[in-house]
């Protein structure tokens, strides 16, 4: 009788707590979704609902600039991902394990780049790179988003450090493994959810950043962001909303895809 | 490189002999953060103190004009107003985001995984994008005021588009996955049996969750309550989006200078401004939560 | 000896994102070094007009110019062209000033800030030989003849919506009806806001009197009470959060296709602000060939005609005009007595830092 009713407490205590998370994802998915019905709307520029149609996605297809500045900008924000995730997360370590009289300033100078709005350290570089003569481009934009993501994905894997990792890694180190096979077998599968945010954030970072690209930017190719930043001053087009709808079903796709995959192959692995 | 010199020359490596695991480790970031940080505001600050040209270029002459300008009372309610809507959005980022984060991270792995990504989802489409979705939303004739007109619920629409509500809306679902990705991977290695074992002492769930697992996942408030309070204070895109220009943060008065406005040291001054009391902020957070240095993170 | 491969491995990941920024151009020009590169074009022009640009480069406002158009220039010269979009005019002068100008052939500004332009030596002489039909456009509006090729007009209308719009506006005072609080929705920049309380008034338009400037502050400080927002004028007359809009003709003439029961105030004195867009070849470009060559395509007659009906602003290309569908023709957004009754924005020198200091408090309010 008493479980049941502890039972019965903790299903609506389950209940209560999914009632949350759901409702905090329709706040954050309300905009996507307004996004993805207004690519269906018959105005040109997406000013207010005025009929149904399809003709966005028809243009999307027969008019690569969007699709280019997509693939631009993954590319980017694919690259500065993995350099600054890479280089944040032995940063993160090296800054939390070791002592050196550079660190304070370091650990300092790692929250400049979240302190000051973007557009300070974009004119910035933009001079610097000026003066020593870099060509702008695709080099340029890269240098500019790990500079931001790095300190973000450093702030968030110190996070994930904590002491009794060391203990780990020297038992480790006095099984005879080397800091290599420490660092890969122990200590990153241990950080391993700190990199994973990490990840997430500076991909997110890289690819919604404006700023940066906009003002780094060479003349050949301009990223999605930057594009439809440019759109600001009439309006943005639907079709913009057209590419979003499909990025985000791929996405989706891909995941659920993912995941029959992994089922399929636990199943397979049981057997 | 020289880069590599500096941090050469800055270590000290006390405790251990090998100085080449540290050089790994810390190196990069050193290197890349005095490159393209440390330069490039070094030159900042340079030009916080030259004159402004007639063209809004930099004319290279001593003047202290811009920390003048910036004496001004309207500059400090700007600091202030900024700081303000900074602080609601980390307040605000911090209640919705940690009970998200927490029962993410009590979920199955695999479900926990797929959570964390369904969040990260809405973030890659563009936030412009997204921020115009609300001004769709919001608009006179949009389906938020059609619904409450259409229900008698008022009279009038509502204009809900370019107020400080609507800027705060916008800042707080923007900067929400900042809160949730470092408390979900702080609370997540929280260790289920020591709440197992707190309970079984006779602490109730709020005991347990005071003693035991705010203090166990304050690091990942700390990274929280940093990657929201310090981007929201110097953001502008979402004010510049939906607060039609006429809600300005400090955010914006800086981009201005670069931009339309074209003063280029003012807005270098005023970034050298905006780091100091950040600083200062941190400074004393870190005090105030005894903790030693800033690098507890 | 695996110790120092992790050391090697980022060593190497930094000289890549270094040597990636190295690659794709070989100019090392700098960011004020105008003189310097000055030199190094001429012959660089020289080679390419040997060989022929293949690659042209603009930076210029988005929907703006014709997809067609884009597409039939580069079939008959056989070249490719990249467009990368501004959204700000400041972008464009950043570019322009601060660094990264060079790497375009065409850039998009407007009349009032070539007079800085020429003199700061960012921008480079065009040889209006090369683009004969040049001649088709209307001196009228061609500041700095030589410098640049004027594309598109854009006058700044007051629009608003005659079913919303509690007060008739024949001139812009009336803008500071209390009855309008919160109904204004206007484009924004200093340039483009001061001359509108200058005129309201009556001074020059282009004053550098700090006295006149300080008092159209007060009128634009009475003014903003009633503005709702700066920016995404017509979306927001279109969709009903403001009455009044103050934007250019183009977007007066897509907002009154969508509502029609959208008018231009009909003003009986005041005059109104003709901006001139125009292209400019920056100092250090590379192919100045395929400008020219570009620069005269739009000037044919035809070529722009087609251009307008795509893109419904006032053009400075009399001929083009003149052989334009009858729809543009017959556009109420160009069909205006006053009309003639314009300004231009002109360069005011050293008085723009008054106009942008007084603009800063505004925008900081109280």
């Amino acid at each position: 009788m008493k479980e049941s009713r502890i039972a019965k407490k903790k299903r609506r205590w389950n209940r209560l707590c999914n009632g949350y998370v759901f409702l905090i994802y329709a706040v954050l998915y309300l905009p996507v979704a307004v996004m993805m019905i207004f690519s269906f709307n018959d105005q040109r520029y997406n000013y207010y609902w005025n009929g149904f149609t399809t003709q966005w996605y028809a243009k999307l297809f027969s008019n690569s600039s969007l699709v280019g500045s997509l693939v631009y900008s993954l590319l980017i924000a694919v690259l500065s991902t993995l350099l600054s995730v890479f280089i944040g997360t032995i940063g993160a370590l090296g800054l939390k394990r070791y002592e050196f009289k550079m660190k304070k300033y370091i650990n300092n100078l790692l929250y400049i780049p979240i302190i000051v709005p973007e557009i300070v350290m974009a004119v910035a570089l933009l001079i610097i790179f000026m003066k020593i003569g870099v060509a702008l481009g695709l080099g340029t934009i890269l240098i500019g988003h790990c500079t931001f993501c790095i300190p973000y994905a450093v702030v968030t894997i110190k996070g994930r450090i904590s002491g009794d990792n060391e203990t780990l890694e020297e038992a480790s180190m006095d099984l005879g493994a080397d800091r290599v096979q420490t660092f890969l077998r122990v200590t990153l599968p241990n950080i391993f959810p700190g990199v994973m945010s990490a990840a997430f954030l500076a991909f997110t970072l890289s690819f919604d950043d404006v700023v940066m690209s906009n003002m780094l930017a060479g003349a050949k190719q301009s990223t999605l962001p930057v594009l439809i930043l440019s759109m600001s001053r009439t309006g943005v087009t639907p079709d913009v909303n057209a590419l979003t709808t499909i990025m985000i079903l791929v996405i989706v796709a891909a995941m659920i895809l993912n995941n029959m995959i992994l089922k399929a192959f636990h199943r397979g692995t049981k057997k | 490189m020289n880069g590599k010199n500096i941090v050469s020359d800055g270590m000290s490596a006390p405790r251990k002999k090998n100085r080449i695991p540290v050089l790994a480790m810390a190196g990069p970031v050193s290197v890349w953060m005095v490159l393209f940080v440390a330069l490039p505001m070094l030159y900042v600050i340079y030009i916080s103190f030259m004159s402004r040209g007639v063209f809004g270029d930099v004319v290279y002459e001593f003047s202290l004009e811009s920390y003048q300008t910036i004496l001004d009372p309207t500059y400090f309610k700007v600091v202030l107003k900024s700081l303000k809507a900074a602080g609601i959005t980390t307040v605000a980022c911090l209640l919705f985001g940690y009970p998200l984060a927490y029962i993410i991270a009590r979920k199955p792995k695999e479900t926990a995984a797929k959570l964390v990504t369904l969040i990260m989802i809405p973030f890659w489409t563009n936030s412009l994008m997204r921020l115009n979705s609300w001004l769709l939303l919001f608009q006179t004739s949009g389906p938020v005021n059609n619904f409450l007109t259409g229900h008698g619920l008022v009279r009038e629409p509502i204009t809900f588009v370019y107020t400080d509500g609507l800027v705060m809306l916008g800042l707080i679902t923007n900067m929400l996955p900042f809160a949730v990705l470092p408390l979900y991977s702080t609370i997540e290695k929280l260790e289920k049996s020591l709440l197992e074992a707190s309970a079984d002492l006779g602490a109730d769930a709020v005991t347990t969750f005071t003693r035991i697992t705010l203090p166990i996942t304050f690091p990942g408030i700390f990274s929280a309550i940093i990657l929201v309070f310090i981007p929201s204070l110097g953001i502008y895109t979402v004010t510049d989006m939906l607060g039609g220009g006429k809600v300005l943060y400090i955010g914006n008065i800086i981009k201005n200078q670069f931009g339309s406005i074209r003063n280029w040291p003012l807005g270098a001054a005023l970034s050298v401004l905006l780091i100091l009391v950040t600083m200062l902020l941190i400074f004393i957070y870190t005090r105030f939560a005894k903790i030693d240095d800033m690098e507890v993170v | 000896m695996k110790k120092t491969w992790t050391a090697v491995l980022l060593t190497g990941a930094l000289a890549l994102t270094l040597a990636a920024c190295g690659t794709g151009s070989s100019s090392d020009s700098g960011a004020g070094s105008a003189e310097a590169s000055a030199g190094t074009t001429s012959t660089q022009a020289e080679a390419s007009a040997d060989a022929g640009s293949t690659e042209l480069n603009i930076y210029m406002w988005q929907q703006y110019i014709s997809d067609d158009l884009i597409a039939n220039f580069e079939k008959e010269n056989n070249c490719t062209i990249n467009l990368s979009y501004m959204s700000d005019n400041a972008d464009a002068i950043n570019k322009l000033t601060a660094g990264g100008g060079d790497e375009y052939d065409l850039i998009m500004t407007c009349d009032a800030y070539m007079e800085s332009l020429i003199a700061g030596g960012y921008v480079q002489e065009i040889n209006l030989d090369n683009v004969p039909n040049s001649a088709n456009l209307n001196d009228t509006y061609w500041v700095s003849k030589g410098y640049c090729v004027p594309y598109l007009m854009n006058y700044i209308y007051v629009v608003y919506d005659s079913e919303t719009c509690p007060v008739e506006i024949t001139c812009y005072n009336d803008l500071l009806d209390p009855s309008l609080a919160g109904k204004i929705s206007t484009i924004d920049g200093a340039r483009n806001l001061f001359p509108i309380a200058l005129i309201a008034l009556g001074y020059d338009p282009n004053s550098t009197e700090e006295s006149e400037i300080a008092e159209a502050y007060e009128w634009l400080v009475q003014f903003n009470a009633n503005v709702v927002a700066y920016g995404n004028a017509e979306q927001n007359l279109t969709n009903g959060t403001a009455s009044v809009a103050i934007t250019y003709d183009g977007n007066a003439s897509w907002a009154m296709a969508e509502k029609d029961t959208i008018r231009i105030a009909d003003f009986t004195d005041d005059a109104i602000q003709l901006g001139i867009d125009l292209y400019v070849i920056p100092t250090g470009a590379k192919h100045i060939d395929l400008a020219e060559k570009f620069l005269d395509y739009i000037c044919t007659p035809e070529v722009m005609a087609a251009n307008l009906d795509e893109f419904p602003y006032s053009c400075p290309n009399d001929a083009a005009v003149e052989v334009a569908s009858d729809s543009y023709k017959s556009d109420p957004a160009r069909d205006f007595s006053y009309k003639e009754n314009v300004f231009f924005q002109e360069d005011v020198g050293e008085a723009l830092t008054i106009y942008n200091d007084y603009y800063q408090k505004l925008k900081v309010g109280e």
